[in-house]
């Protein structure tokens, strides 16, 4: 079994003072090389667990967090970290597509750009890997300088995916990727996922139980707030230890 | 049924009432253009337009004040746009709603309901005496700048709120900066709103005479401005002039309704450019 790619310890957060905690002493490991999934009934906080992961939640202004964080051993909320660089590192696909309304290339170019890239032929290597990576490139190559809106949802959404990778995070965030498409664009996605965990760590947040079943090695239960449970995909759907669990996955609630 | 019946025909009332205001607003429009257009197009000719008025402006044409508003509006862009669109991303983009932010709102909101007359006024003892730039184009495409400047703050902010969340979760989530992020996704994406704003002010700016007749337009000014600190002539206060002051209203009359529809085309050309401007960004981007 890999080692653990990032940690959370006892980590708490509200969005504001007097907001009840939106998360409630969260302690996990996601492990490198493996896809993490996140399954929960609607306001349980799985996003929010995730936007703690590359610090998206520093945008709430209110927002108290407590608990510590660890990539690679580093805690990511230690005054030294430069949070840029962070989130460089820790890349994130979000629920919606939501590409750039530039073209296709400057869309996947835009990270690399941040970075420094300059060279021409430098970025356009770098957009044909990800855009392969993400299995767009057969799709999109006769047309990068196409709008990245002329793409459809799905198409969209591994625009996305390329877009987060050409940046060569460690950890990848998905935030409900496909709940935004339909049933062969999700098709399509959760295979690039499976793919994905060879090269990154991935940490999906899903609605669906059945796509966690199908992408995750391990998957982690979250209710109000709480870790209920967290192990292996196959242990958790088959034999959880958690009565709550059990409901949930057998359609009792949620 | 009979409230059925009422319904319907309260409805039907109730649309025969909005084509009918929207018909009497373009027939007000039209009868506006037509009588200009009447009064007008006889003194319209190539002379018309490219000649320098002569003799006391009964004769000739009104190249100098076309050249000059021309100018005004460059000026007062060149002022007013980075000016304003800067004020907009504080506002929207940086500022948290403290006590700075909330007197510069105050100060713009009160900047907008200033009489243009007033505004005029400001710039003469402002911009004319204070800082020396005397009557000039200067001085007075500033004023026009500061006229501009809070339609054009409110229609960036509108274009800047307007542009997605995602996009700039987007940006973060890659490691861009907040300025990173302002200067590569947002600006760019509220561009096409921003330029509407500016050729809404290029209209007005175009077309006010109250804040240049005192810090820099003239009467009349034998060629065009050839510095900043020349003073210049303007349509709209060349439009005042051949409407006030002439004594041979007969000869005046056709040269003003005709400066009248040139000011006209040039404030709807203007817009169309920028119409199709807009268009092509809003496509490309
Ligand atoms: N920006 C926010 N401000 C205040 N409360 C929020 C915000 N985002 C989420 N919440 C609250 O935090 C809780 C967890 O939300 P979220 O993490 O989005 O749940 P999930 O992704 O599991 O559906 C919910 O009660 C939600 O109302
Ligand atoms: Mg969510």
């Amino acid at each position: 079994m890999e080692e653990a790619k990032m940690v959370t310890k006892s980590l708490f957060m509200s969005y504001s003072r007097n907001a009840p905690p939106a998360l409630k002493d969260v302690t996990m490991d996601i492990r490198a090389n493996s896809v993490t999934a996140f399954i929960g009934p609607s306001g349980c906080g799985k996003s929010t667990f995730l936007r703690c992961l590359n610090r998206m939640n520093d945008f709430v202004r209110d927002a108290r967090i407590t608990g510590r964080v660890l990539l690679d051993g580093m805690d990511i909320y230690s005054p030294e970290v430069d949070v840029t660089n962070l989130r460089r590192r820790v890349g994130m696909v979000f629920q919606r597509p939501n590409p750039f309304p530039f073209s296709i290339r400057e869309n996947v170019a835009y990270g690399p750009k941040l970075l420094g890239a300059r060279d021409e032929s430098v970025i356009d290597e770098i957009v044909e890997n990800s855009l392969r990576s993400a299995g767009l490139w057969e799709e999109a190559r006769d047309r990068l300088n196409d709008m990245a809106t002329s793409l459809s949802g799905g198409q969209q959404q591994r625009l996305c995916i390329a877009r987060a990778i050409a940046v060569e995070p460690e950890v990848l965030l998905m935030d409900e990727p496909t709940s935004a498409l339909d049933p062969i664009a999700t098709a399509r996605v959760e295979e690039l996922v499976r793919e994905l965990k060879r090269d990154y760590t991935v940490a999906i947040v899903t609605h669906n139980m059945q796509q966690a079943a199908r992408v995750s090695d391990t998957t982690a239960f979250f209710l109000m707030g709480e870790l209920v449970e967290y192990g292996p995909t196959d242990v958790i759907f088959t034999t959880p230890t958690d009565q709550r669990t059990e409901d949930y996955i057998t359609g009792r609630f949620g | 049924m009979s409230i059925y019946l009422l319904r319907r025909a309260a409805d039907r009332a109730s649309t025969a009432a909005l084509y009918g205001c929207m018909a009497l607003s373009a027939a007000v429009l039209g009868l506006i253009l037509a009588f200009l257009a009447y009064r007008g197009v006889g003194a319209i000719s190539w002379e018309f337009i490219s000649d320098h008025p002569r003799a006391g402006m009964t004769e000739g044409g009104i190249v100098t004040p076309i050249a000059g508003t021309v100018q005004l509006i460059l000026v007062s862009m060149a002022f007013a746009f980075p000016v304003g669109v800067t004020t907009a991303v504080y506002f929207n983009e940086y500022s948290r709603g403290g006590a700075l932010t909330k007197a510069l709102r105050l100060a713009v909101r009160s900047l907008a309901s200033v009489p243009s007359v007033v505004l005029g006024l400001f710039g003469l003892a402002f911009f004319c005496v204070f800082l020396r730039f005397g009557a000039s184009l200067l001085s007075a495409g500033l004023t026009l700048g500061c006229l501009a400047l809070p339609t054009l703050i409110t229609a960036s902010e509108t274009a800047l709120q307007n542009v997605p969340r995602e996009f700039r979760d987007a940006s973060y989530a890659l490691g861009g900066t907040r300025w990173q992020t302002i200067y590569k996704v947002v600006l760019p994406s509220a561009f096409p709103g921003i330029i509407t704003g500016g050729i809404l002010c290029v209209g007005r700016v175009a077309g006010e005479t109250a804040p240049i007749m005192f810090t820099g337009a003239v009467f009349f000014a034998p060629g065009f401005a050839r510095s900043i600190f020349d003073s210049v002539m303007a349509l709209p206060y060349h439009i005042y002039v051949l409407a006030t002051a002439g004594t041979r209203i007969d000869k005046t009359e056709p040269l003003q309704y005709g400066t009248i529809l040139v000011l006209l085309a040039l404030v709807l050309g203007i817009s169309m450019v920028g119409i199709v401007a807009r268009a092509r960004l809003r496509k490309r981007l």
